[in-house]
């Protein structure tokens, strides 16, 4: 049988532990709030075309951003390790993620701040998703877990994710305003159609940039799957997925070289690889529920 | 029938005999020409996005019957296009032969050019100009010493008014070999799927299992049925198992206390219920026994497996075998663990879980060794098809506990590994394939790599450089290279001055 511990050093660490949770839900509220006001600004800047609530909006972020990054410090510590287990640590991830990209890709615009309202709204969907339904339990690594292809997998596939996000925030931007633009209707926004073009080209490179990366993610999760499973590829409902954003996004590289397609059509692959990019992370976890299909990514689910 | 009656019906269909055989003299052209083409690559790859995705609708490796059992609909459709195996259907597997040939094609028909000379630019039309203040014939050579010695460019063409240089490594060299990596990748999949085969061993400790796969890969299962003993056999020295003691977390579910806790209003409590434990990790300590004699050993864990004569042994899981004595017989039951066993005069078969053995990390940091326990639950008649249990408590090894007034002891256990291997000889070549892709992939988008073609013009005695820069990847920047080209070309006493553009 189990000795049993002192119940005082358990009394410690458990104390410890709950106390320590009980502060980063408490700051994850918080930038979940911070994210929704970062929303409104941009949602007033979309509706009134001012700059202020434009620049306040991008500031607030900012300040978002900043209290997020010691949000997951703060869970590293509490965990021990680089916090991307559970959904709602990759949540977590994919939202600050996305608006560290966006704020770094528009440090040099004036006044654009259309492209944020998707990123910061998306950024809120995942905090409110995480808070709301997945539990912030820190949970020790399973077997298969424990491995640096995992770590390497997970943090590659997210930055990946990340620069998707941003070009498909940039990409709906430029097929919204373009035809507003040309009938004179735009105007407020910070954009005219020679930077229209320039938009087009950031979520080209963007997506140039973000390809390897998720190259690099299926690559290093089969390594993984042929070191833990035995098996490099299983046609898992995730990796399958995985396989569909690589594709549309491999549709749209090479719809960027052919000039019958490299205009509209070009960017609505790019937005399609989005919607897929989503469907691998969020959406193919509700699939597999819904049609009872057994995933290996059941720690993700 | 004579020649002159049927002359006419001949002169008839000629022409369209000669249509179709041109036609087929030209069906090799048009087809590579097809399929070299990147218009092929897109409607290929949309393809091939949408048979995934019918892929991850149906379960895969399901069975038809049970997916008719189980209510699915449009079974005749699911079976003829082998939708529950859909990976391996010929609809899948056609499409998939399509695109690399695409692929084998465009990069074959692509391997040429990089090779042949290279025009550039087509018409000359500079993008940055620069006044020099060296006299005509002095310019050229000291703007050409200056973009090889000082920025690293190399000569590409000099025939034209226009020279042309370069620096970095060749886009066309990069592109071309991330496809050729794909391609290679293609082949270790079509050697997987020919040759790969699988299967599980159960390893009791102490004694030698000789591997014999019951499979065999799909090429060879044409004419044989398994692949046949692997020449040597496994022996498993040692087995134990490392749990990790970890908190349960008392969390509301509804969203409103969830809200509350993030208001501060509340707190999450972490709790020590029962003392929850959970598996860390199970080694195999595993010696390859080849001719009597022992010609590896190694200690596999998950995510660490053994790899011997092209086999790979990863380490899935374990198998406890339990021995019960029911009061003092001496005839001990045996049962797998989590089974269900029907103990003499008991009314309700009995369960018994797992056994906790070897290494516990407790939460305060220190490590024990565990006594061997178990825990036992009456297995009662539930609703149909389902079934309850009603716990009886821990059962430490050599212990007993008192069942309806019957002394069931734990008498002993034993503990198998359970392996499973695979053969495979496409990984190797996947992983070469990759890593081909992904080093070229990453020089090509990430890497910067610039062409320059300039003319030394004068004019009214006025020295001009007249530059075009082309650039590829991420890292490159025109406007910098052009600053640098200005920097070296003033410090080597060629002033240049900026003039707006032409």
């Amino acid at each position: 049988m189990l000795k049993s511990a002192s119940m005082s050093s358990y009394d410690l660490i458990l104390s410890r532990d709950s106390y320590l949770l009980g502060l980063e839900l408490r700051l994850y509220w918080s930038v979940a709030f911070l994210y929704g006001l970062s929303l409104l600004f941009f949602i007033s800047h979309a509706i009134t075309r001012g700059d202020t609530a434009g620049k306040t909006g991008q500031t607030t972020l900012l300040v978002t951003v900043t209290a997020h990054i010691a949000l997951i410090v703060l869970r590293t510590f509490e965990a021990g390790r680089a916090p991307f287990q559970t959904l709602y640590e990759t949540l977590s991830w994919f939202a600050c993620s996305s608006s560290l990209t966006y704020l770094y890709v528009s440090r040099r615009w004036r006044s654009v701040y259309l492209p944020a309202t998707l990123v910061a709204g998306l950024s809120l969907g995942a905090c409110l998703y995480a808070l709301l339904s997945r539990s912030p339990a820190v949970e020790p690594l399973s077997p298969p877990l424990q491995s640096y292809w995992f770590e390497w997998h997970v943090i590659l596939a997210f930055f990946s994710y990340a620069v998707f996000v941003v070009s498909a925030a940039i990409e709906l931007t430029c097929l919204i305003i373009k035809p507003l633009l040309s009938r004179g209707a735009a105007r407020g926004y910070g954009l005219t159609l020679d930077a229209i073009d320039g938009l087009h080209t950031t979520a080209y490179r963007l997506v140039l940039f973000g390809y390897p990366l998720l190259t690099f993610a299926i690559f290093s999760g089969a390594a993984w799957a042929n070191e833990a499973w035995g098996r490099y590829w299983s046609w898992d409902p995730k990796e399958t997925w995985s396989l569909i954003t690589w594709t549309v996004f491999t549709i749209y590289l090479h719809s960027k070289a052919i000039p019958g397609l490299k205009g509209l059509p070009a960017s609505l692959f790019n937005i399609l690889g989005f919607v897929c990019m989503m469907m691998t992370f969020l959406g193919v976890n509700w699939l597999a529920k819904l049609l009872g299909i057994p995933s290996l990514h059941v720690y993700a689910v | 029938m004579r020649y002159r009656d049927i002359h006419p019906i001949i002169e008839k269909v000629r022409p369209y005999c000669l249509e179709a055989a041109g036609r087929l003299k030209r069906f090799p052209q048009w087809s590579l020409k097809t399929l070299s083409s990147l218009m092929t690559s897109v409607y290929i790859l949309g393809a091939l996005a949408l048979l995934y995705m019918v892929g991850t609708i149906f379960p895969q490796g399901g069975d038809i019957g049970e997916y008719a059992k189980a209510g699915g609909k449009y079974v005749s459709f699911v079976r003829f296009f082998d939708l529950l195996d859909f990976f391996s259907s010929p609809v899948f597997l056609l499409s998939a032969l399509l695109l690399l040939l695409n692929l084998v094609v465009c990069t074959y028909k692509r391997y040429g050019p990089l090779f042949a000379k290279r025009v550039f630019p087509n018409t000359f039309d500079p993008t940055h100009t620069f006044k020099l203040t060296h006299d005509y014939p002095e310019a050229l050579p000291e703007v050409r010493r200056v973009l090889h010695e000082k920025l690293g460019f190399r000569l590409v063409s000099k025939d034209n008014e226009w020279i042309v240089m370069e620096k970095g490594l060749s886009c066309r060299w990069l592109t071309w070999l991330y496809h050729a990596g794909i391609v290679l990748c293609f082949f270790g999949l079509i050697l997987s799927y020919l040759f790969a085969f699988e299967g599980e061993m159960t390893l009791k400790p102490r004694t030698p299992l000789i591997v014999a796969p019951s499979t065999t890969g799909r090429l060879a299962s044409l004419y044989q049925k398994t692949a046949g003993p692997a020449g040597f056999s496994l022996y498993l020295d040692d087995f134990s198992t490392e749990y990790i003691q970890h908190p349960g977390l008392d969390y509301p579910k509804d969203k409103l206390s969830r809200l509350a806790i993030g208001l501060g209003w509340k707190g999450p409590e972490y709790s020590m219920k029962n003392d929850p434990m959970t598996p860390k990790d199970w080694r195999s300590r595993l010696r390859v026994i080849k001719g009597g004699s022992t010609v590896k050993e190694k200690t596999i864990e998950v995510n660490d497996p053994l790899r011997y004569g092209g086999y790979t042994f990863y380490q899935v899981g374990y198998e406890q075998t339990l021995r019960i004595r029911v009061d003092f017989n001496p005839i001990a039951l045996e049962t797998k663990a989590d089974g269900d066993i029907i103990v003499p005069g008991l009314d309700t078969p009995l369960r018994f879980g797992t056994v906790m053995t070897g290494t516990l990390y407790r939460l305060d940091g220190a490590v024990e060794k565990i006594l061997p326990f178990t825990t036992v639950k009456a297995v009662l008649t539930g609703p149909p098809g389902g079934k309850k249990t009603e716990d009886l408590g821990k059962l430490e090894l050599g212990g007993s506990i008192i069942v309806d007034g019957r002394r069931v002891s734990l008498a002993d256990y034993e503990e198998s590994s359970v392996l499973s291997y695979r053969y495979d000889p496409g990984v190797a070549v996947l992983w070469w394939g990759g890593a081909f892709v992904l080093i070229a992939m990453c020089l090509r988008f990430y890497g910067r790599s610039y062409m320059v073609a300039y003319a030394v013009d004068e004019s009214d005695r006025i020295v001009c450089l007249n530059l075009h820069i082309v650039s590829k990847g991420l890292m490159a920047d025109t406007e910098k290279l052009a600053g640098r080209i200005g920097y070296y070309l003033t410090r080597d006493d060629i002033r240049p001055v900026p003039l707006p553009p032409l």
